[in-house]
């Protein structure tokens, strides 16, 4: 005989006002390689269509499913029920606006931090479509690949003591984001001009070294050793700017 | 969510330079812990190379200025580490509820380290005062402090929680300034966590002998 799983998952529509945030439970029969995002769907199907929550490609690349299991943010579909406890709390996941239930709005936070951070490669050579694409070292392209491996999933963001703390803060995403481009030898950015972004209490200089980003990350991507690195980089970079004049 | 950069004007010029001498700062306040443990517990191994070191602190000149010096880097370490520490009930509510939902030890480390730090400011001044104002430092007056019960217990709760601070200090900045690697971080906090019970148990031990060392 199976176990009898008990789900308490938050519940609350900010579009209905008669709405308000509490949370539910619901009990479901576990099945063999069950994962969280086959357990909602089947709640969803069998018990409750109302239940909302985000998913996608169901094999932790879209990073849609982020939610907060029992304390910890994770993806649904990268967590297997017979890791659990015969109880699990599902939370959807803070610092991020609140679509209903389990389901938030990431896209957003990611898009404006892709402006503010101006995320792309920033040179002045002409593209040439014709022409072919300019040789790399092959250890720098490991290494911004590894950094791009990042799904946008926000569980670094949500499981930050800062962002808990400060809207302001960009969070191990967005400076991850930008270490990505400090190694890309095709952005023509210097260190001066990354400091402009992330030089100050909201970037790098607000990170307290908590590390639960590092420790949550479901693409187990670098973060510390990032983190760390950018906080050198710009260290240095800071004390060249004052003593620069 | 929205993200908002530093308003036009303000660059955070200063905020790596900041960010620097917190580091420095708790950096240079664990040394001197190190150092001030060799000196007290050098009592252990007999009240004269006690006296021998803090008098040579005082013929150097060494505690009259570096005293209050380090009263200084310790006010100055004080004043940069308290701007990401949340003064406000609702930050406090906020971290104390993400920290018992996470359930995830560094970030109930930084807890203990925020709170550690304001009873620290408070006891750590108290004992700087008491003792810089009554130099030179001598192993007898120490001992006759501790001895008078309110001090042992003063040092009792003070010494586990400097420990405590420095240990995590060390630690933070470590892995913040990616000094210690990802590979590396397991293995040097429990380094870490070891290093601070050893300077407890020494503390520990020393005040012990301070209690029972002859005053007369």
């Amino acid at each position: 005989m199976s176990r009898l799983l008990k789900f308490n998952i938050f519940r609350y529509n900010p579009e209905d006002t008669l709405s308000s945030p509490h949370m539910e439970e619901f009990v479901l029969e576990e099945t063999d390689a069950m994962t969280l995002f086959i357990a909602l769907n089947r709640i969803r199907e069998e018990q409750d269509p109302s239940l909302q929550f985000d998913f996608c490609c169901r094999a932790g690349i879209c990073g849609s499913c982020g939610m907060v299991i029992n304390g910890r943010p994770g993806l649904a579909c990268h967590t297997k029920t017979k890791d659990l406890p015969g109880e699990i709390t599902l939370l959807p996941l803070p610092v991020f606006k609140l679509v209903g239930d389990l389901s938030v709005d990431t896209g957003s936070w990611f898009r404006e931090m892709y402006t503010k951070t101006e995320s792309w490669i920033h040179t002045d050579k002409e593209f040439d479509a014709d022409a072919l694409e300019e040789r790399m070292d092959n250890k720098v392209a490991v290494g911004i690949y590894e950094l791009e491996r990042c799904v946008e999933c926000g569980c670094c963001i949500s499981a930050c003591g800062t962002a808990r703390l400060r809207e302001d803060f960009l969070g191990a995403a967005a400076l991850n984001r930008v270490a990505r481009f400090l190694i890309d030898p095709r952005d023509q950015r210097t260190d001066s001009d990354y400091y402009e972004i992330i030089g100050n209490d909201m970037g790098i200089f607000g990170c307290m070294g908590l590390l639960a980003c590092e420790d949550v990350c479901p693409k187990h991507l670098p973060l510390q050793n990032q983190l760390g690195f950018l906080r050198r980089k710009m260290g240095i970079t800071s004390l060249k700017r004052i003593f620069r004049k | 969510m929205s993200i908002s950069y530093a308003p036009a004007g303000r660059t955070g010029k200063w905020d790596g330079a900041m960010d620097w001498v917190q580091m420095l700062s708790g950096a240079g306040l664990i040394l001197f812990m190190w150092c001030h443990m060799i000196l007290v517990s050098s009592v252990v191994i007999s009240p004269a190379v006690m006296d021998a070191i803090a008098e040579f602190f005082e013929a150097t000149g060494m505690a009259q200025v570096g005293g209050p010096l380090v009263f200084l880097l310790f006010l100055t370490h004080f004043v940069l580490a308290a701007r990401k520490i949340p003064f406000g009930f609702d930050g406090q509510k906020t971290i104390w509820q993400h920290a018992r939902m996470l359930r995830h030890g560094d970030t109930w480390l930084w807890v203990v380290q925020a709170v550690s730090a304001m009873i620290i400011l408070i006891m750590g001044s108290i004992h700087m005062w008491v003792v810089l104002t009554d130099l030179p430092i001598t192993a007898i007056k120490s001992a006759e402090r501790i001895q008078s019960g309110f001090w042992a217990v003063f040092y009792l709760i003070l010494l586990p929680l400097v420990e405590v601070h420095v240990g995590i200090g060390l630690y933070r900045i470590a892995v913040k300034w990616g000094f210690i690697k990802d590979k590396e971080r397991a293995r040097f906090k429990r380094g870490e966590n070891i290093l601070t019970l050893v300077f407890i148990g020494i503390g520990l031990i020393t005040l012990i002998r301070f209690l029972f060392l002859s005053v007369n």
